[in-house]
């Protein structure tokens, strides 16, 4: 049941509500952007005193691309080694019914439901004695914790949304249970796999707390450098990074808002 | 691969907890006592008002949207799930700080950003929640003169309860292992929010076996959230 507004006092009522949450969610958010262009803002003028897009020139002559790019190529990396994993055990998991099915579960919403930055703590002591810590490879697995947690529920809950009597009209038919599995229920699978791998590459972008800590001293992601320049009071150089780490987030939700499931989300909310 | 990378590390961190230089020992809980049990205290109180602050806000406009659906006020509830932990605490620092420079290092402040960060989650789970209240109940109601309001405090919200009592303990773990958030904002004088203090005692003083203790305690507080977790999945 839903009422269409009918009076001025409800029109009126729906412009109010708008016009607070657009200020609420919107305005810190702009506020990155007025940051980003103030070459100038000191306490307690509650304007910038000079604009200018000098931040955004030095940021664009290489001082970020450096961690963009290290970003960018852990995310490729954790994307593709958590499908890899997670689309058999995914599968596995939906179809199959075997002695530690629910353990593996379990295990899996672990790092979901425990304060995580303790554990990375201790993982970047193990890292230290493996020579892991302050390597691509040691932010590559801490990365692959999270990153497999919502590959292996979303994959897992594709699976299970692709009706089993598919692949059992394919067996009648004689093909083996791999054929099945690669003829008819993989490709059926490629719209939900794509939005898993969108959801771990955008998480492993946006990770930065088991970055901080493995990553430490020598690798350095967006998340890592905005950080830094926020330590050292630069607030226009982390505004025009945090513009930048938006980009892909809110590209994420214009465009597929419509294929995401709501419970994707869910997961994806709580990192 | 999990097992290395989380497991393993979890479980060191626990008895790396009890032991100090090769024996086993309470010790470090009684640093904790002696040195945090403010900034605990503090924690569970930035993070129940910031529950709270969610809910205040949430369920009143999830309620409206429920009886009087409007898309562009739902897409923004949304934004916040795909804003990143860090661009949040950043955004809302320098949001404030041109105005009232030390609100965002202050307990109200890191309240209102994690808040912030957690309405998407809330509207997306109260509104799924207030959606599959049948619409039987409502119109009745609705015939009896029931307003907006009304609706949403003597219909939706009893029977979402259960909804509303997972998603309260959802958040409130979140915010209590909140680390990015509250780093961001940046360290005021006085209580800091437990997980900064993890990191410093880590980062800083080295010191693994207290900051494993402060974990430890962290595990014990979010616990609600493993028990909603293992319950959803065993059922």
């Amino acid at each position: 049941m839903i009422e269409p507004a009918r009076s001025i006092g409800a029109m009126a009522a729906r412009a109010g509500t708008l016009a607070v949450a657009a200020f609420l969610i919107l305005g810190p958010l702009l506020s990155l952007g007025v940051w980003s262009l103030a070459e100038r803002w000191t306490y307690p003028s509650p304007w910038p005193q000079r604009f200018g897009g000098r931040y955004w020139a030095r940021m664009l002559a290489g001082d970020f691309l450096q961690p963009l790019y290290t970003g960018l190529i852990v995310a490729v990396i954790v994307t593709g080694l958590a499908l890899l994993f997670a689309v058999p055990l995914g599968y596995a998991l939906a179809r199959l019914r075997f002695a530690g099915r629910t353990l593996i579960l379990l295990a899996f919403l672990l790092p979901q439901a425990f304060p995580q930055l303790p554990v990375f703590a201790s993982a970047t002591r193990e890292f230290y004695r493996f020579g892991l810590a302050g390597t691509v490879t040691g932010v590559v697995l801490v990365h692959l914790v999270g990153g497999l947690v919502f590959a292996v529920w979303t994959m897992t809950a594709v699976f299970r949304a692709i009706a089993p009597e598919l692949e059992e009209a394919a067996h009648n038919l004689g093909a083996s249970v791999t054929r099945a599995f690669l003829t008819v229920s993989l490709p059926l699978a490629v719209p939900g796999l794509v939005a898993s791998a969108l959801l771990v590459f955008l998480y492993s972008l946006d990770e930065f707390t088991g970055t901080l800590l493995v990553g430490a001293p020598f690798v350095t992601t967006l998340p890592v450098y905005m950080y830094t320049a926020s330590v050292g009071y630069e607030l226009q150089i982390a505004s025009v990074t945090a513009i930048v780490l938006m980009v892909p987030g809110a590209l994420l939700l214009l465009l597929l808002e419509r294929v995401l499931k709501a419970e994707y989300l869910v997961f994806f909310g709580q990192v | 691969m999990l097992a290395g990378v989380f497991l393993w590390p979890l479980g060191a961190s626990v008895i790396a907890s009890f032991s100090r230089e090769g024996q086993w020992t309470l010790a470090n809980y009684g640093t904790v006592a002696r040195l945090y049990a403010r900034d605990v205290a503090y924690t569970v109180g930035v993070a129940a008002a910031g529950t709270a602050l969610t809910f205040v806000i949430a369920i009143p406009v999830c309620g409206w949207l429920r009886l009087r659906a409007f898309g562009p006020v739902e897409f923004l509830l949304k934004v916040p799930l795909f804003v990143p932990f860090v661009v949040v605490g950043h955004a809302l620092r320098v949001f404030w700080s041109p105005y009232v420079p030390s609100f965002a290092s202050s307990w109200a402040g890191i309240a209102t950003a994690l808040a912030w960060k957690h309405l998407g989650l809330a509207a997306l789970l109260l509104l799924g929640a207030f959606r599959s209240t049948d619409d039987a109940y409502l119109e009745a109601a609705r015939q009896l003169g029931a307003g907006t309001g009304r609706l949403t405090r003597d219909i939706l919200v009893p029977m979402a309860a259960p909804a509303l009592a997972v998603t309260g303990i959802l958040i409130f773990s979140s915010m209590l292992a909140s680390f990015s958030i509250p780093l961001m904002l940046g360290r005021g004088g006085g209580p800091q929010m437990l997980m900064i203090d993890v990191y410093y005692r880590f980062g800083q003083h080295g010191d693994f076996a207290t900051a494993s203790a402060l974990g430890v305690v962290a595990y014990l507080l979010a616990m609600g959230a493993a028990l909603v977790y293992v319950r959803r999945l065993t059922r």
